[in-house]
């Protein structure tokens, strides 16, 4: 039809049926995608990478070990394996390297020649004769529970803020800017320390007190990022066509910037993990026995010369968790923004 | 840029060899556990500013090995017959800026103490009892006042309120040591801050040192009165922050004397090398739980019963402390006051020597625990306790560790009785303690001075150091008799009235002595004659070789 | 562009006043004492406490305090940590040394950061890339005093090269090993930064169109990748630099380096706070902080025209 009317260029006269909507045809969808909504295409797109699946298999078999992990001994985290001899002293089973009895045997046709020779310690006992298996994943779940709430909290604030800081710029980005530094410029024990006179010591104290700083990083990636994208063409389109503030900086921009938000919510674990590990050390933490990844790797570099084995299941744990959220993050960037080519 | 690279290396490689070459052989290299906080003995109040200024100033007597006070810069003293005057002699001796060691060195000195009213002055009012002392420090007084006087440029004379039968030994305290007037005038508040602006009169001078170094140098002063007795050419401080850090040090041959922890003791032992050369000497200060006795603290009071108290103090195995968590030599201690730094002028005897004087009191029995239990129960009518247990957490890798066992040990024998841990800084925890706003604290307390009173002091009616606000009139009234009234001339009688003190402060358990602290040292092959003493300077070199 | 500086310095100083006496409050009500002493009475406590103005009210305090620091650079001395010596000697030297470990940590953290980052970028999905990932993994997770008690244990104690403290004497070579094990962290989160930015940029419409036309290879990284990644990186980078700059307490205190990180816990968990150095401190630490935040809003308009236009309207 278009041809026709194209191709004659005599003195034609447009007539008013000339164009007419067809009707039931939604022109904006992609016929190929129309039956997927956009989070399952997430999914799909999530599970069929390797490494995100990897990723994930890590993560939750982390979860489960904290949860399950120290049911499959007898030992409590705060028991300390002890006998009274016969001069009715106590000993300790404390730095026992990790160890199978029967696994031993086995391998080398003897057995151990210490007093605690027919026990099994997995990751071996700490300086005070606790297991560590127990208290490694006792740890995890203390140090997980910190880490997600703290994150994931963070990561509201800390990207709404740089989000709309970034959005709409001028007066607001530098009255919001300032506080921003106001807020990172006051040392986090001054602010841990007098909280602590208002607040009961312990987990919740820790999580208040890594929300307090921990959103600041975050906020400046969003901003970075909004201030990248913000002028992007998709953007401009979005605006001429009327899309409020909100519509774009949560719905369209905010997807697009998920990478590196991801990235520095993966760096925020082990920075909330340490420094939870701090604070319980000036004592503002969880009070021990109790402990966490963090104050098991310090006592462990603590003893790193005489009990060098002690320092590596909590650093193993992290380092997987850390692994485990790459591989996830990085399958996420690419499952919430997919690229044309992965089309 | 392979070029750089190369030349740059070999820049590296000529600095290691120039630095390895021009290292001094006869220095002593010495671990630090903290920095020095001050040189000037006015503002010093750790051990380890007392032992670097004790380096480089004499007092009038000088520590010997086993303690007792020799002659430094006094040469000789009298004592008055009413024993309320001293007469000290100095001897020639002389400051690094030429000038002589003078009386009024020793005048000044001390009325800037007193003036300055600061952390030690109290050596001076009460443990001194030096007349004009008290009315200076608390009430303002002209320090003209204080009754010390230079007879002459050689003779140094102290008057008394009352006798002091240690005083020749409270000496050597860093706090009595003399400062040229002249030159302290001419630097200023800046004294004590860098060699330039430090003037020794001992056996070393300080070589390079400015605040909050965590390395410096001494070097031996060839003017000292005594120089030809002193063989180290000097010694070099390093601040070892980690202890987990000292043994390897150590082992690099960096540094001759390093303080260990228990877990690298076990360690050490296990290697032949390594244990032929620990050496374990006491470090004074014993660790106790203070227990509040108000009504506002201790879950309403509650441990204002002693049977509680007791109970308590009976449920913690002491020999499973020392063995198995301090592990450094550290005794386990069950008197009030800690062995091995007092002992009698006339029997020779440790105060403390029988530790088990108070089995009835303190020990790890478990029967009597829960007897003590069942009977404060029924006094308090009720069968469940909670306490919080306050500890530092920057005091010591072993702390935290006791705090544990102390806990297990507790819960485990007296059930009903919760402790729950609450570890903070050093300065929070006295800051507890001092506004009474705690239930039971991880505590320590370490020697001024080598008798008793040091610690049974502490417990007499409103004392700023009884945290648990005990008060017994009999106990003060004893006190009071040894230290101003009734027995201060009859020595015997003293030490007796002593015990007898300590006696009360056990049977009412108002504190559970733990473990007397010990230091596990490992001490460089061919290093002979330091001096290490529990009280006032923990090390001593002057007679030290290397 | 001028105007918008001088703007931004003067809001720079505004909010350190403002921080400044955030901090001198908060100080005060810190649980703690500045006097905690077992051996003074509590009427010489009460003169310690008077001498030092303590019980004057908190506005005069400021004021003074204030007064002191700007006409004479005087940041008062110790009360408890190095008594009687003026902040301003302790802190210099502690500064220097933390400043120029730190300075070299950053150095060695963010030229091999961005190395491995772009390796890896170039490479993504090849071996080269998993091992860029592996290797910024352990960065993070291991700290850095573990890092430092290796290399001392082998660089100063199995093949005695290295010092095994640190000694201000020979500043650079004895800084190698603190400064490599503190640089660790800033490597790994560049590394991951720049290739997770750097594959993005790339995948971007304008590359495909330089590519498009042509351009390949080096020209076409550093001309059109590099510097659209480099944005965040930047931002990424300015608090690592504060944080490595005001140094590293446990590295410190391992290696036995006069730094600020020590400085700075010994004032607050010390014989008693001190409320003089958490104030010098604090300021210290905050100046730095705006100071490196101003300098990074002026790059960006520098690295990213499109902003430097966005800061003029909102200035105008």
């Amino acid at each position: 039809m278009e041809m026709q009317v194209n191709g004659n260029k005599s003195g034609y006269v447009p007539q008013p049926g000339d164009f007419t909507f067809l009707p039931d045809r939604d022109i904006a969808t992609d016929k190929n995608f129309a039956s997927i909504s956009y989070w399952k295409g997430v999914a799909i797109h999530f599970f069929k990478d390797k490494k995100a699946v990897i990723g994930l298999i890590i993560i939750v078999a982390i979860i489960l070990l904290s949860i399950f992990g120290p049911m499959i001994n007898s030992y409590g985290y705060r028991d300390i394996v002890s006998f009274r001899n016969e001069n009715n002293k106590k000993v300790v089973a404390k730095g026992i390297a990790p160890r199978i009895p029967a696994l031993h045997q086995m391998l080398t046709g003897e057995s151990y020649e210490d007093d605690f020779a027919d026990l099994t310690f997995l990751f071996g006992t700490d300086d005070l004769g606790r297991d560590l298996w127990t208290r490694t994943w006792y740890g995890a779940r203390v140090s997980l529970i910190i880490a997600f709430v703290t994150i994931f909290i963070d990561m509201l604030i800390g990207m709404s803020y740089g989000l709309i800081s970034g959005y709409f710029g001028g007066v607001t980005d530098q009255i919001m800017q300032r506080f921003v530094e106001i807020a990172n410029s006051v040392p986090r024990l001054v602010i841990v320390s007098v909280l602590a006179i208002f607040m009961p010591k312990g987990m919740g104290l820790v999580i208040v007190a890594l929300l307090l700083t921990e959103w600041i990083g975050m906020s400046k990636i969003a901003r970075a990022e909004m201030l990248k994208t913000k002028e992007q063409e998709y953007v401009l389109a979005s605006r001429t066509l009327g899309a409020r503030n909100g519509h774009i900086i949560f719905k369209q921009i905010l997807p697009n910037t998920i990478g590196p938000i991801i990235t520095q919510v993966m760096f925020s674990i082990p920075t909330a993990i340490f420094t939870e590990a701090f604070l319980s050390f000036v004592g503002v933490g969880i009070a021990l026995p109790q402990c966490s990844v963090g104050t098991l790797i310090e006592d462990g570099f603590n003893n790193i010369t005489t009990l060098p084995y002690q320092i590596l299941p909590p650093i193993l744990v992290l380092a997987l968790l850390m692994l485990g959220f790459n591989f996830i993050g990085d399958g996420l960037r690419e499952a919430l923004a997919p690229k044309l080519e992965d089309m | 840029m392979k070029k750089i690279l190369s030349l740059i290396l070999a820049a590296v490689m000529l600095m290691s060899v120039v630095s390895f070459a021009s290292a001094e052989d006869a220095y002593l290299g010495v671990m630090l556990s903290s920095n020095v906080m001050s040189l000037d003995t006015n503002l010093a109040t750790d051990g380890d500013s007392f032992e670097v200024i004790a380096d480089c100033i004499d007092g009038l007597t000088q520590m010997d090995d086993e303690g007792a006070a020799i002659p430094a810069l006094a040469e000789s003293y009298d004592l008055s017959d009413d024993g309320l005057t001293y007469t000290f002699h100095l001897r020639d001796a002389k400051w690094t800026n030429g000038a002589a060691v003078t009386a009024n060195d020793f005048v000044f000195a001390w009325r800037r103490i007193a003036k300055e009213a600061g952390e030690y002055a109290y050596m001076l009012d009460e443990i001194g009892n030096i007349k004009g002392a008290a009315a200076i420090i608390h009430d303002g007084a002209d320090p003209e006042t204080l009754a010390v006087k230079a007879e002459d440029d050689k003779t140094f004379v102290v008057e008394l309120e009352v006798p002091v039968s240690f005083f020749p030994s409270l000496m050597y305290f860093p706090t009595f040591y003399p400062i040229n007037e002249e030159f302290y005038n001419s630097v200023g508040e800046a004294y004590g801050t860098s060699p330039e602006t430090f003037l020794s009169n001992g056996a070393f001078t300080l070589e390079a040192y400015t605040p909050g170094a965590a390395s410096f140098s001494v070097k031996k002063n060839a003017d000292y009165w005594d120089a030809e007795n002193v063989k180290l050419a000097g010694i070099n401080y390093q601040v070892v922050g980690s202890s987990d850090n000292a043994l390897t040090a150590f082992r690099s041959g960096t540094l001759d004397i390093v303080m260990i922890n228990g877990s690298q003791v076990d360690a050490a032992k296990k290697d032949a090398d390594l244990s032929s050369k620990l050496t374990v000497t006491g470090a004074g200060y014993m660790w106790y739980l203070s227990f509040s006795q108000t009504e506002k603290n201790a879950d309403n009071g509650a441990l204002a019963n002693a049977n509680l108290r007791l109970a308590i103090s009976n449920a913690i195995d002491r020999d499973n402390l020392v063995d198995n968590y301090v592990m450094d030599g550290s005794l386990a201690t069950y008197t009030a006051v800690p062995p091995q730094f007092a002992a009698s002028a006339t029997t020779g005897e440790d105060f403390s020597a029988d530790q088990t004087r108070f089995a009835d009191y303190v020990g790890f029995n478990p029967d009597k625990a829960a007897e003590y239990l069942a009977a404060a129960q029924e006094e308090l009518g009720r069968e469940e306790f909670t306490f919080t247990m306050i500890y530092g957490s920057n005091e010591g890798d072993e702390v935290a560790k006791v705090a544990q066992a102390i806990k297990e040990d507790v819960e485990d024998l007296l059930p009903g009785v919760t402790i729950n841990l609450q570890s903070m800084t050093k300065t929070e925890r006295l800051d507890k303690m001092q506004n009474d706003n705690y239930d039971i604290a991880l505590t320590r307390w370490g020697p001024d001075y080598a008798d008793p009173m040091t610690y049974l002091g502490m417990w007499i009616t409103n004392n700023s150091n009884n945290y648990g606000f005990w008060s017994n009139a009999e106990y003060d009234q004893l006190i009071a008799d040894c230290t101003t009234g009734a027995y201060i001339t009859d020595y015997d009688a003293r030490w007796e009235a002593m015990l007898q003190a300590e006696t009360l402060v056990m049977q009412e358990a108002v504190i559970a002595p733990l473990y007397t602290k010990a230091n596990a040292n490992l001490i460089s092959e061919g290093v002979e004659g330091v001096a290490f003493h529990p009280v006032a300077l923990n090390r001593v070199y002057k007679n030290a070789t290397k | 562009m001028t105007k918008y500086i001088l703007k931004r310095v003067g809001m720079a100083l505004l909010t350190l006043l403002i921080i400044t006496f955030l901090l001198f409050l908060l100080v005060r009500i810190m649980p703690g004492n500045p006097f905690p002493s077992e051996r003074m009475s509590a009427d010489q406590i009460a003169n310690k406490r008077a001498e030092m103005g303590l019980d004057n009210p908190i506005l005069v305090q400021f004021v003074d305090y204030i007064r002191k620091l700007l006409l004479e650079g005087d940041f008062g001395n110790g009360t408890s940590l190095y008594y009687g010596v003026p902040i301003n000697t302790v802190l210099s030297s502690c500064m220097s040394n933390s400043f120029r470990i730190g300075g070299l940590a950053i150095l060695i953290g963010t030229a091999l950061g961005l190395i491995l980052g772009i390796t890896a970028a170039l490479h993504k999905g090849k071996f080269l890339d998993g091992f860029c990932t592996v290797l910024s993994i352990i960065g993070v997770c291991v700290p850095s005093y573990v890092f430092l008690i290796f290399l001392q244990y082998y660089f100063s104690f199995k093949i005695p090269f290295f010092p095994y403290f640190f000694d201000a004497k020979r500043f650079l070579f004895s800084s190698i090993i603190p400064s490599l094990s503190l640089s660790l962290f800033t490597l790994s989160t560049i590394a991951r930064f720049t290739r997770n930015e750097m594959v993005e940029v790339m995948d971007s419409d304008y590359v495909r169109l330089a590519e498009s036309k042509g351009l390949y290879g080096n020209s076409l990284v550093r001309r059109h990748v590099l510097r659209n990644a480099l944005i965040p990186i930047v931002t990424v980078l300015a608090p690592l630099i504060v944080d490595l700059l005001t140094g590293a307490l446990v590295v410190e205190k391992i290696y036995g380096i006069n730094g600020i990180g020590k400085l700075m816990v010994d004032a607050i968990t010390g014989e008693g706070i001190d409320y003089n150095y958490v104030l010098a401190l604090g300021i210290l630490y905050s100046t730095l902080y705006i100071g490196i935040m101003l300098v990074v809003d002026i790059l960006y308009g520098i690295l990213d025209p499109r902003i430097r236009v966005q800061g003029k309207a909102g200035d105008a």
